[in-house]
């Protein structure tokens, strides 16, 4: 029956349960899926319950404790879901805030309060992070909608306290940016003015207005230009308009059915829209601003018809988790071409700069058991990977301090600022000083943060050492740990005693952090 | 029946009493061996207990209070009630005389005898005395009454005796009175010696006959059964008069000390004790009931189930095993390569009990979720529930404890699953859930997956070999999903999502059916064909009938089959001409719920838990599920037309409210249930011949 051999590398083919959790402005969301070896991405469950975080933070600054009790509440009965599923690893549950948490002065006071009362570790994600999981919940739409192949595409996510908008043509990102205009904010805004019952359609579109003259700096739409519109808002009224609608393919949404509508909604109270649509308090609250903006920014971008995805931040959260599995993620390939182009900016190597980016891929991606990092950390690496040289534009004396800092004042599509200042780090430690609590920004990082850098630097020192041929001769390398010894093996190459040297330099870090030598042999004639 | 045909509803008390009377109607049929007859005699009685308790209890809370809102059918409350009064008389009646010119003596032609007192031989007065002494004597205690003031409290439904005694020498001439009251769990006949056949005595008669024992030295005028009913608590009026508590709901709290709703008596009683008894009780005389037989007819069911009688029962039709599922492979295996759908009680319900015991059993089920209504006592089910949970596997059972008279075996059953560490949850705050579902997550190798049973009966498999209900047992991925999402949503876990091919009560559940019927109009309007076939087991929620009557009016073919009240007038000229209703009884109850839309030709085919009243699709917990599995829905078509061909239990409803037999076009009549036995009959030997047709040889197990 077994052949034997699949007995020698087990690999499980079986899917792998996982589960998002957005704390957004007026709710906590969840998805539970399960991941396929190939990445592909199975929703099981969809969960939400209504807090008041957004309107605690946009009008006091801070989160009731109320509030909090109510998130540890909901955060609880979550977990006791995913117990069902057994998913209880920290690995398998990715939780984000996005901004009601985000802009609390008590945030601090709230992560440690859900973390004590459920284990669950909340990520705050910044503006960019959000946009970069939209973008890769986005995706497979780019990929598959022909009426997207040609122009420029508008992605556009009215949320309850920021509106994300991206530019995509040709998958490529052109633009992203996060905007303070939010349909929560909107509605307590309102409030805080006290604006009269007659004034307040006007008032909302003078306060959408402003915002979109802001896009419009940035964007300029042109005649084969789409929007695409997200958020549950959207959702909402594209089940009206379009009752047969098949949330798997976009929708398309004529605007005069989208102006008329919403005239409607925001013609109604609070208690009318329960009734009626069978919503909650928080989302009748918010539906009726979050249309008016859509419908402003179509306006303004001369569109006849607005295009509605039913996909959502726990989609791109998923995908996230999911790129894990398998690396070819067109993200990952958005985040390397701005790498790429930053590094052109100052003129790097840029054979060898790929090169050693590859070589660390493959680096952390073998040993993977050993690190046991999550799947952020090969792209920060990667980035790491081909920029560690950048600094050489500014002198070569402590090249690698300028390589830091050009990093981490840079703008990278798809990371977070926390993801910049990491790759600038890791970056940082490509040569010389191993991380130090005196070193500027190593010292700010978080416990695990810093032992993950100092893991990734020791990764990068090792590829900086397989490439010191600068002649891109290493293309594959297989790692395998004997005992006390990380044997890496380099198949079709005569002669690897240039690469030998330079280790014997490079693998100092390697040897601390994971407490094994590094031992290089050449495969001569072997496969690989 | 006739009633005023110019309203556009037919009200629903008298459409229900119609329905009675189709009960009693089946007692009637001379074609039907005595036993069944004596069955459907009794089965009319405790549903008439039923109606009195929770409708007409309502109604006259109503009329008391001086409430006139007419309902639909634009009746005023008092106007309800002299209605029902009138029918109910009529109805008692002829159930009376069913009993006593035919079945009783039918029966006893058979050996089966009621013997009363002066009948008794000398050997059968010795053994009723020896039971009266050792039983009865003993337990029974009579309770001297004069007045309202010091008159016991009854117990709601149960036979009592009422005894007057003579005056006492200095008490003038103010009579006396006692009331002896048998106990809820008292047995009801009592086996007397006899030469062949099945001699009982009633016990009203026993303590009758041997009365002056509980009174030594007084003279016992006379001794009178009789019995009341009492409007129904808050917690059962909830659900089952929802429609009348709207208008109550102030006024149950000034609710009358005696809340006496009908006084049952004996014919025979005498004007003074029965005068006595009306003014202790405060019963007006248009609220009593004077009965020429037996009190209670409902107690006789448990003399159908007599031993020996099988010539006065009708041929037993178990259920067979179903065609699609082996009973060596398991359940899982069975609906991971195709939809399972079973018509109860023709098909088995052991499959249903199977999944569940599998999944109890199995070590890759992570967690078994299932609404619980009505169950059996010691029900597998609930076993096998509790029997997961101890295994740790996760268990949600969504247990309503409002389920009518089914209160005991549900808290057992409860009890039992809490002892187990399942999560019990008790039901859905305001609201009564009656969906039928159970979700079973698996892990399989190529990852989760959900089996699904969704069902328009009870978890009970007791009562699915007497109900005809339908059985989807699927693993589709969206109707996965969706059970998911009605799980979360009911155990507080999410909001409602939004659903992909389901819809649930009393969220979406009216707007879904409406806008189902609404295409059907549509459609016939645009001049394609249009079809509805609605099988159901009451029809009142107005809104959905006014979408019925338009689409008749614009064409729409509509047949419905409703086995108990319809408030939709059918057949009416510039309403509802196109639509034709039916109704059956027979010997198994109708119990499911079928709906049929053309839909331009891409057939659409549901079942569901929800009968179409207002507190079904307001005030409960309820499913629509579709059944898009190609063969599935090809037999349940097949179901739903073989009804209408149907022209022995069939009735007709005419547009007066009142049901006409349907006559056969031709000979032999067609019964319904029978074409469906025989076809589960004819399906299982055909597999079985096959079988035979190739010889399988038993394998070492690999």
């Amino acid at each position: 029956m077994s052949q034997g051999l699949e007995d020698v590398q087990p690999r499980s083919a079986a899917p792998k349960p996982v589960a998002v959790i957005d704390i957004g402005t007026t709710s906590i969301r969840m998805a539970i899926a399960e991941i396929d070896a190939q990445g592909g991405v199975r929703v099981l469950e969809t969960l939400q319950q209504a807090v008041s975080l957004g309107k605690n933070t946009f009008t006091t600054g801070r989160i009731g404790k109320t509030t909090i009790e109510d998130c540890v509440h909901v955060l609880r009965s979550y977990r006791q879901m995913l117990a069902e599923y057994q998913i209880v690893s920290p690995e398998q549950i990715r939780v984000i805030a996005t901004s009601a948490v985000r802009e609390a002065a008590n945030r601090l006071a709230f992560l440690d309060r859900i973390y004590i009362a459920t284990g669950l570790q909340i990520e705050p994600i910044d503006e960019a992070e959000e946009t970069r999981i939209t973008y890769l919940g986005i995706l497979p739409y780019l990929r598959s909608e022909p009426a997207l192949q040609t122009g420029k595409t508008i992605v556009i996510e009215v949320g309850g306290g920021s509106t994300e908008l991206l530019v995509v043509h040709d998958r490529n990102v052109l633009y992203s940016n996060s905007y303070r205009l939010g349909s929560l904010r909107l509605r307590e805004t309102l409030e805080a003015y006290n604006a009269p019952e007659g004034k307040v359609q006007e008032f909302m579109e003078s306060q959408i207005e402003r915002t979109v003259d802001q896009i419009l700096e940035h964007v300029t739409p042109d005649e084969s230009s789409e929007m695409i519109a997200l958020g549950g808002d959207m959702r909402f009224a594209t089940y009206h308009l379009i009752p047969d609608w098949n949330p798997k393919q976009l929708a398309r949404v004529p605007l005069a059915a989208l102006e008329k509508f919403t005239d409607r909604i925001l013609a109604m109270s609070e208690d009318q829209l329960v009734r009626k649509f069978a919503l909650s308090y928080p989302d009748a609250d918010t539906v009726g601003p979050a249309l008016l903006t859509y419908v402003q920014l179509a306006r303004a971008f001369k569109l006849k018809n607005v295009l509605v995805t039913n996909t959502n931040l726990r989609d791109g959260l998923l995908k996230g988790m999911a790129s894990d599995a398998v690396w070819t993620e067109e993200f990952s390939n958005q985040i390397i071409r701005s790498g790429v182009e930053l590094g052109r900016k100052f003129h790097f190597d840029e054979p060898h700069a790929r090169q050693v980016a590859e070589t660390a891929r493959q680096l952390f991606d073998q040993l993977r058991s050993l690190h046991q990092l999550e799947h952020r950390y090969a792209v920060i690496l990667y980035i790491a990977a081909l920029l560690h040289e950048i600094g050489l534009y500014v002198g070569f004396a402590s090249h690698h301090k300028h390589t830091m800092y050009l990093i981490r004042n840079s703008e990278l599509f798809g990371l977070g600022r926390k993801e910049v200042l990491l790759a600038a780090i890791v970056a940082r430690y490509y040569r010389r000083a191993s991380p130090q609590p005196s070193h500027e920004g190593y010292a700010t990082l978080e416990r695990d943060e810093r032992v993950a850098v100092s893991k990734l630097a020791a990764m990068l020192r090792i590829a900086v050492a397989l490439n010191d041929s600068r002649s891109q001769r290493i293309n594959n390398i297989r790692c395998e740990i004997k005992g006390n010894r990380m044997v890496i093996s380099v198949p079709n190459v005569q002669d690897v005693s240039l690469e030998q040297l330079a280790l014997r330099q490079n693998a100092s870090m390697f040897e601390e952090v994971f407490g094994l030598q590094v031992q290089l042999r050449a495969l001569r004639g072997e496969a690989g | 029946m006739s009633d005023d045909t110019s309203s556009r509803y037919i009200n629903r008390e008298l459409s229900w009493l119609e329905f009675n009377q189709r009960v009693l109607d089946e007692a009637c049929d001379p074609t039907i061996p005595l036993l069944e007859r004596l069955k459907f005699i009794a089965i009319s009685g405790s549903n008439m207990d039923e109606f009195f308790m929770v409708r007409v209890g309502g109604l006259q809370i109503l009329t008391d209070r001086g409430v006139t809102r007419p309902d639909p059918a634009g009746m005023t409350p008092a106007q309800q009630l002299a209605a029902i009064r009138q029918r109910v008389r009529r109805m008692t009646a002829d159930q009376y005389a069913c009993f006593m010119t035919e079945i009783e003596p039918g029966l006893e032609q058979h050996g089966i005898r009621r013997i009363r007192p002066e009948q008794m031989t000398e050997r059968q007065s010795q053994s009723a005395a020896q039971v009266f002494l050792n039983d009865i004597y003993p337990i029974f205690s009579p309770l001297a009454t004069s007045s309202a003031d010091d008159f016991p409290r009854l117990i709601n439904h149960t036979l009592n005796v009422c005894v007057r005694l003579a005056p006492q020498a200095g008490d003038g001439e103010q009579a006396r009175f006692a009331v002896i009251p048998f106990g809820r769990g008292a047995r009801r006949f009592l086996t007397l010696h006899s030469e062949g056949g099945y001699s009982y005595m009633l016990l009203e008669d026993a303590v009758s006959m041997f009365a002056d024992r509980f009174f030594p030295g007084e003279e016992v005028l006379e001794c009178t059964p009789f019995r009341i009913t009492r409007n129904a608590d808050i917690a059962i009026r909830d659900d089952t008069a929802s429609d009348l508590l709207a208008d109550m709901q102030d006024l149950l709290d000034a609710r009358k000390t005696t809340d006496c709703v009908r006084l049952a008596i004996a014919a025979y009683t005498s004007p003074e004790l029965l005068a006595f008894l009306q003014e202790v009780l405060e019963v007006p005389d248009e609220d009593v009931f004077k009965q020429p037989g037996p009190l209670v007819l409902s107690d006789f069911m448990a003399l159908t189930d007599l031993n020996g009688f099988d010539a006065l029962k009708l041929e037993p039709w178990p259920p067979q095993p179903p065609v699609d599922i082996d009973p060596t492979v398991s359940m899982f295996d069975i609906i991971s390569q195709h939809d399972v759908l079973l018509c109860h009680p023709y098909d088995s319900f052991d499959p249903v009990v199977r999944l569940i015991e599998e999944a109890a059993e199995d070590p890759d089920v992570l967690a078994i979720k299932q609404t619980l209504y009505r169950t059996s006592r010691n029900s597998p089910i609930v076993a096998a529930l509790a029997r997961a949970a101890q295994r740790g596997k996760y268990v949600t059972a969504i247990v309503e404890l409002k389920a009518r008279f089914d209160e005991a075996s549900n808290i057992e059953g409860a009890k039992l699953l809490e002892q187990a560490d399942a999560q019990v949850i008790y039901g859905v705050k305001g609201l009564k859930t009656h969906a039928k579902i159970c979700l079973i997550i698996r892990r399989e190798p190529h990852g989760i997956q959900r089996y699904i049973h969704f069902g328009t009966g009870n978890y009970n498999e007791v009562t699915a070999r007497i109900y005809s209900d339908i059985s989807l047992m699927t693993c589709n991925e969206e109707l996965g999903a969706d059970a998911t999402s009605f799980f979360n949503a009911i155990t507080g876990y999410s909001q409602p999502r939004r659903y992909r091919k389901i819809e649930a009560a009393p969220t979406g559940l009216r707007d879904k059916l409406i806008e189902m019927i609404e295409a059907e109009t549509k459609r016939k309007q645009q001049g394609q064909k249009a079809h509805i076939v609605i099988k159901l087991n009451s029809l009142v929620d107005p809104q959905i009938i006014e979408a019925l009557y338009a689409a008749s009016q614009a064409g729409v073919s509509v047949k419905l089959n409703i086995r108990g009240i319809c408030c939709l007038r059918p057949g009416v000229k510039g309403l509802s001409e196109n639509i034709e209703a039916i109704s059956i009884i027979d010997r198994f109850l109708e119990h499911a719920r079928i709906f049929y839309f053309s839909h331009g030709g891409d057939e659409r085919v549901y079942i569901s838990s929800a009968d179409w009243m207002p507190r079904n699709l307001d005030r409960r917990v309820e499913l629509l599920t579709p059944v898009e599995d190609t063969a599935a829905r090809r037999r349940l078509i097949n179901i739903l037309d073989t009804y209408f061909r149907d022209t022995k239990k069939a009735r007709r409803l005419l547009p007066d409210g009142g049901y006409e037999m349907i006559v056969p076009d031709a000979q032999p009549s067609l019964s319904s249930q029978e074409t469906l036995y025989r076809a589960a009959c004819d399906a299982i030997r055909r597999t079985k011949q096959s079988q035979l047709t190739m010889f399988e040889p038993h394998r070492a197990s690999e």
